[in-house]
C-alpha cells in the first residue's frame, strides 16, 4: 500500500524503499548481532543496543509505516534505514578500533590552554 | 520581556519542524510562514547584533551530549568543553580522529552528517604547535560541534576524507597554509598558493612581507619573481600599552569552561 502512495521521499538521493520495515528489521538485527563482540561494559554497546532495541520493538508493535514513523519521531522511515546503516559501519568498525578502553593518549601539558600565553 | 514570547514561538516553530510529515507538507507551510511573520512583527526591540541569551536548557543538553561521547570514546576524547557558553568543543588525542569523527556521523544520537569547515590554529610556543578543528553540523538535531585536535610539523594526522568527502579540499588548504600532512588523503597538493610557491603562509613565522616578491619585467616581457627587498630596516614595534585596557572586564566570559567528566548522565 505504502508503496502505491509515496513517490519519494523528498530528499535528494534517498530513494522510496519497497517493504521498508522488512529491511529495517534486517539492518537492526545486524547491528544487534555484530555489537556483541563488543564487551558488555562499554558505555557504546550498552546505549547503543538500548535504542536500537526499543526502535526494534517499535518496527515489531506496529504495522503501518505512518505509526513507526511517528513512534520513533526520527524522521521517514528510509532515513531510518539509512541511520541503522550508518549505525551498523560504526558498529563494525569499532570493533577493530575499541575506543572503549582507557585514554590513550594524555594532553602535554598546556596544550589545550586559552589563551596561550599569560 | 520579549525573550519568552520568543521562544515558546520557535518552540512551535520547532515542533511544526519536528512533526513534519510528507503528507501534510504544503499545509505546515502555510503555518510557518504566519507564524515566522508574528514573531518578527512581535520582535522589534531585539537587535541581531547583540547575544541572545543562552538558554539554560540548551546548555544543560550540550553538557549531557559532550559526557556521552566522553563516556563512550574514552579512550580518544581528553577534554569536554564550552565555549562562549554554548559552543560545544569536544579535545582529542590525534591519534583519535577517525573514530570520533566517525561516531558523530554515524551514530543513531548524534548524526553530524555534514562537515561544515576544518581549519587550523598555529601556537609556536606550544609542543604541537598546530591545532586542526573540525566544525560539524547535524541537520538532525539542529546542533554544531567542534572537535578538536593537535599535531606537529612532522606528524601526520589521518585524513576523513573517507568519512567526509567534502574534507577533501578543506585539508588540501591546511596542508597548504600549515603544512600539516595527512595521511590517506587522496589528492595532496596545494590549493591557494602560487605555483612554485615556497613556505607556509600563515604559520606564525612566516613574514608578512612573504619571502619573494612579484612583478612585470618589460626586457624580459614576462613577471619575475625575487627575493623581497625592504627599503626600510626591521623595526620593532611594540605596541602593547603600558595599562590594562579593559579592566571591568577581567572577571567576564571565560574563554571556556571544562565539563567534569566524572559525573555520569542523568537519564
Amino acid at each position: 500500500m505504502a508503496t502505491l502512495i509515496k513517490k519519494s521521499t523528498g530528499l535528494t538521493g534517498l530513494k522510496v524503499v519497497h517493504n521498508p520495515e522488512h529491511s529495517l528489521r534486517v539492518v537492526y538485527g545486524k547491528i544487534l548481532r555484530a555489537i556483541q563482540k563488543i564487551p558488555p561494559g562499554a558505555a557504546y554497546r550498552k546505549y547503543t543496543e538500548d535504542l536500537v532495541k526499543s526502535r526494534l520493538q517499535v518496527v515489531m508493535d506496529n504495522k503501518t509505516v505512518e505509526e513507526i514513523e511517528n513512534k520513533i519521531n526520527c524522521g521517514q522511515i528510509e532515513e531510518l534505514i539509512q541511520q541503522a546503516e550508518y549505525e551498523l559501519i560504526l558498529v563494525r568498525k569499532y570493533i577493530s578500533w575499541k575506543p572503549w578502553e582507557p585514554l590513550s593518549t594524555q594532553a602535554p601539558l598546556n596544550q589545550w590552554k586559552w589563551p596561550p600565553t599569560e | 520581556m520579549v525573550f519568552p514570547i520568543v521562544r515558546r514561538c520557535l518552540q512551535s516553530l520547532n515542533n511544526a519542524f519536528l512533526h513534519q510529515n510528507l503528507h501534510n507538507i504544503s499545509s505546515l507551510s502555510v503555518i510557518k510562514r504566519y507564524e515566522s511573520t508574528n514573531a518578527t512583527v512581535k520582535n522589534t526591540e531585539i537587535q541581531s547584533t547583540i547575544r541572545r541569551n543562552i538558554d539554560p536548557a540548551i546548555r544543560a543538553r550540550l553538557i549531557d551530549f559532550g559526557k556521552y561521547v566522553a563516556e563512550c570514546i574514552p579512550k580518544y576524547v581528553q577534554y569536554v568543553q564550552l565555549t562562549a557558553g554554548d559552543e560545544l568543543e569536544i579535545l582529542i588525542a590525534p591519534t583519535g580522529i577517525l573514530t570520533v569523527l566517525s561516531f558523530l556521523k554515524y551514530h543513531h544520537n548524534a548524526q553530524f552528517v555534514s562537515l561544515a569547515d576544518i581549519c587550523g590554529v598555529d601556537v609556536p610556543n606550544r609542543k604541537y604547535r598546530f591545532e586542526v578543528v573540525y566544525n560539524l553540523l547535524s541537520l538532525r538535531f539542529n546542533t554544531r560541534i567542534r572537535v578538536k585536535t593537535y599535531t606537529d610539523e612532522l606528524t601526520p594526522l589521518d585524513s576523513v576524507y573517507d568519512i567526509f568527502e567534502g574534507a577533501n579540499w578543506y585539508e588540501r588548504e591546511i596542508y597548504d597554509m600549515f603544512g600539516v600532512f595527512f595521511i590517506n588523503h587522496p589528492d595532496l597538493r596545494r590549493i591557494l598558493t602560487d605555483y612554485g610557491f615556497e613556505g607556509f603562509p600563515l604559520r606564525k613565522d612566516f613574514p608578512l612581507s612573504g619571502y619573494v616578491e612579484v612583478r612585470w619585467d618589460h626586457e624580459k616581457n614576462r613577471i619575475v619573481y625575487e627575493p623581497v627587498e625592504l627599503t626600510q630596516e626591521f623595526r620593532r614595534f611594540d605596541l602593547s600599552a603600558p595599562w590594562e585596557q579593559f579592566p571591568n572586564f577581567r572577571k567576564e566570559n571565560p574563554p571556556s569552561e571544562k565539563i567534569s567528566l566524572t559525573e555520569k548522565i542523568d537519564k
